[in-house]
């Protein structure tokens, strides 16, 4: 019956952890490239040579010191994010929309005090939220603004994010992740977000998972969460393809928000990236890794015949078929 | 990528059974150490009161010559020095002070193993001289009465021997009644075991006084006589006194021979002195200690065996360790089964050693409710990473203090013997059994602390099977096949069972 499982799944082309482990990230990922996308600061300075846009930073918080002139700095932002630049999993993120006399006001509508703001600053450089708990630095960004397009199938003023799966060089497979109530408006799969996969091809939304179980609307607002066109799609392609070039990771995921204004801007890199996007998307990944494996050589040549490749082999609702 | 893996494999595979091999083939080593043998204890308690400036005392202590082996002593002296004298078959304890009198207790423990009957000697014995305390006339008596039995084999001497004893004529030849019945008569003036020796030698058989011990479980005040007689081959046990021959299958431990004391004392008071015999189920494995001890062989002379005993208890336990890191790379990487990290089960299991399992994992368990409530609280404290963890681990310190009281109260020896390892895994479960709680929920963290103490209960049972222990400390090479293990199962890129679950939707798909 197990043996049976195990066929099952291999025929469904599911990539399980212990292969994504040893064939592709211990194969395609050096170890040295990981500081480049594990810290946020080192991830939007190489973005910004390869000119793929990020969140402006503002501000990089490096020791305990420099926490009383903070005051002086946030003077001038009304709104900012302040994120820990090693973190993991958006823990110890908080999304500041507003200042008042009494503090900065969350996005959520929360006031913090200036006393706790500072102490949440302490606790990022001790390394409270970072990925080995080793010493981390604040960094203080650009507040972004959600595409309307999703706001249908958003819970409130949570921000949806688009991950790609980018295997060579080739955006192999994507998905948007919608926050919920019970995800507290985070993006995280695990918190309890909802997973939409995005047809590679066309850029439209289509199934999506929430909790492992398969739905049509979003739990929170009834809307469909099929059929959604993303906008930008080719551009954000793009840019998911070359992360390869910028950071020599051959398998990585990449998290892009479509902001308002500035259209898909790169949020993080992941070289460890989650298998969870094959529920989301009724798809193994693996099928499409050796299918990527078997491409002619050319098409490695550049961003943009890889992403030309992928979009014409991966799409569904153009040809069809399934991959 | 695949070829260098099975290349090292199959050298690491290869290598042991090379050193497997050699051991059990030319160092002839056992198969399997852990074999049974029979095999007695023996404790000797000697309390003394030294008087004069200088003491000694001297104990008998068992040898090797009669087939027996002895396998592993120890000797407390107190304030004793102690060193060990061999006189002809004898091995004596002498131990030796002086000034400080006053009372002190010696005790000597000693592994006896009986081993099978090969290389004894096959050259006879000489004869002893007749005992002093017997006249020149009485040994001619005992010569007269012994001419009847002369042309008999020594088997049939001894046993003729033995039934005059018994106060009975062997009734060998007619003749000679005169001098059987003058026999009796001088038997009769002197101690039995000097009439036995004196008859014995008057029919041509070497025998000798023994004092020690007879092997039946229980503690003895007196140690035992009887004598030794050379019947050509081996030598047989006679009881003097009775003129009883003790069947070969008796089991006698010859401490003093040749009419020595078995123990002796000078300077001091003996006030009292017992022999404790317990029977012991030893393996082959402690068998092997002795000979390797001795051993000149490269691979015996670098076995672990070699080591002072209190460390090998050490070496035992370690040597079984990467069998429970391997367990958890199947628990994760084939089952997928979550624990808290590497360590920390295998550092449970380690714990488990001084609690035992049930006690162990309720003390596991009550102190990581304790710190959780604790934890919590911390959190609304906003203390910063090291000072936060000192905190934890100063109250988990402090209920182990407390448990401790508890245990010394109640008298629960477990709640007292957690030892030092524990402290540290216990503080850092808490934290990461908070964070986990915090970050994906109650349930992942139950699951996943079950799934830590299930690895640590398995990984427990395997460091504590002796069988294995031993195996594994005789052949310590074999840590090198768990290594091409692990190094396989590094390489495992099949599914993981919890996937079957986890992918569900996807595998009914197509």
């Amino acid at each position: 019956m197990i043996l049976q499982g195990f066929r099952r799944l291999r025929e469904a082309g599911v990539l399980g952890m212990n292969v994504r482990n040893a064939e592709y990230i211990m194969a395609c990922n050096a170890r040295s490239a990981y500081p480049l996308v594990d810290n946020k600061v080192q991830t939007k300075r190489l973005a910004g040579k390869f000119g793929i846009p990020v969140p402006e930073l503002h501000y990089v918080i490096e020791n305990h010191g420099s926490i009383s002139g903070l005051s002086e700095v946030l003077k001038d932002l009304r709104e900012f994010v302040l994120k820990p630049a090693r973190g993991s999993g958006g823990s110890g993120i908080i999304l500041i929309t507003d200042k008042t006399e009494k503090g900065f006001v969350t996005q959520s509508g929360k006031v913090v005090s200036t006393d706790d703001f500072n102490y949440h600053v302490s606790s990022i450089l001790s390394g409270i939220y970072s990925l080995e708990g080793i010493e981390d630095v604040a960094i203080i960004e650009a507040l972004l603004h959600p595409d309307p397009l999703l706001n249908s199938v958003t819970y409130e003023q949570g921000v949806p994010d688009v991950r790609v799966i980018v295997y060579r060089g080739v955006p192999v497979m994507a998905m948007v992740r919608l926050p919920t109530k019970a995800s507290d408006g985070k993006a995280n799969l695990h918190r309890g977000a909802i997973g939409a996969g995005i047809d590679v091809g066309s850029g439209m939304t289509m199934t999506a998972v929430y909790r492992s179980r398969i739905i049509e609307k979003h739990p929170d607002t009834g809307n469909p969460v099929s059929g959604i066109r993303l906008p930008q799609w080719d551009r954000l392609l793009l840019m998911a393809a070359g992360a390869m070039d910028m950071t020599g990771l051959g398998y990585l995921g990449a998290d892009f928000v479509l902001d308002r204004d500035k259209g898909p801007v790169l949020l993080e890199l992941n070289a460890r990236p989650g298998l969870a996007i094959q529920m989301a998307n009724r798809q193994g990944l693996r099928t499409r890794l050796i299918k990527t494996d078997d491409a002619p050589k050319e098409v490695f040549s550049s961003p943009a015949s890889r992403v030309a490749w992928a979009r014409e082999n991966f799409g569904q609702v153009t040809n069809g078929s399934a991959a | 990528m695949r070829r260098p893996v099975s290349l090292l494999v199959v050298t690491l595979v290869l290598l042991t059974a090379a050193i497997l091999f050699y051991r059990i083939i030319w160092l002839d080593y056992p198969v399997l150490p852990v074999a049974k043998g029979q095999a007695w204890q023996l404790l000797v308690n000697v309390y003394l009161t030294a008087e004069g400036e200088e003491s000694t005392f001297t104990l008998g202590l068992p040898s090797e010559h009669t087939g027996k082996m002895v396998v592993e002593e120890r000797v407390v002296s107190s304030a004793y020095t102690f060193n060990t004298q061999k006189n002809g078959p004898n091995r004596f304890g002498i131990w030796s002070k002086s000034g400080h009198n006053g009372p002190d207790e010696i005790t000597y423990r000693a592994m006896i193993h009986a081993k099978p009957r090969r290389g004894v000697i096959t050259q006879s014995p000489l004869l002893s001289p007749y005992p002093p305390a017997m006249g020149r006339d009485e040994w001619k008596v005992a010569e007269t009465v012994a001419r009847r039995w002369q042309a008999l084999t020594p088997l049939a001497r001894f046993n003729a021997v033995a039934s005059v004893l018994k106060g009975s004529d062997p009734r060998v030849s007619r003749s000679g009644e005169a001098a059987f019945r003058q026999w009796n008569v001088v038997q009769g003036r002197h101690e039995r075991t000097d009439a036995a020796l004196t008859l014995l030698r008057a029919s041509d058989l070497p025998a000798r006084a023994v004092e020690g011990l007879q092997l039946v479980e229980g503690v003895q005040t007196k140690p035992m006589r009887w004598i030794e007689v050379w019947t050509g081959r081996t030598w047989n046990n006679l009881n003097a006194e009775t003129g009883e021959i003790y069947p070969a299958s008796e089991a006698l431990l010859p401490l003093a021979v040749d009419g020595m004391p078995i123990a002796r004392v000078t300077g001091a008071v003996l006030s009292d002195i017992r022999w404790t015999v317990s029977r012991q189920i030893v393996t082959e494995w402690k068998l092997l200690y002795e000979r390797i001890a001795r051993s000149a062989h490269f691979l015996d002379r670098w076995s672990l065996l070699q080591l002072p005993p209190e460390f090998q208890g050490t070496f035992r336990i370690l040597l079984l360790v990467p069998i429970g890191a391997l367990i958890i790379s199947v628990m994760r990487n084939v089952i997928g089964f979550p624990t808290f990290g590497i360590f920390m089960p295998m550092l449970i299991a380690l714990a488990f050693r001084s609690t035992g399992t049930v006690y162990g994992i309720a003390i596991f368990c009550g102190v990581l409710l304790v710190g959780f409530a604790m934890r919590s609280f911390l959190d609304k404290l906003h203390l910063l990473l090291v000072p936060r963890l000192s905190v934890i681990l100063t109250l988990v310190i402090a209920c182990f203090v407390v448990l401790a009281l508890l245990g010394n109260k109640i008298g629960l020896r477990e709640f007292m013997a957690v030892g030092l390892i524990p402290f540290v895994i216990l503080t850092m479960t808490i934290e990461r059994f908070f964070i986990l709680v915090e970050e994906s929920g109650v349930r992942e963290a139950m699951l996943t602390s079950a799934g830590s103490v299930a690895v640590a209960l398995v990984t427990y049972a395997i460091i504590s099977w002796e069988p294995l222990q031993l195996t594994f400390f005789v052949y310590p090479e074999l840590i090198l096949v768990v290594a091409a293990l692990q190094v396989l199962l590094g390489r495992y890129t099949g599914y993981r069972l919890s996937e079957l679950i986890r992918f569900r939707s996807l595998g009914g798909a197509s």
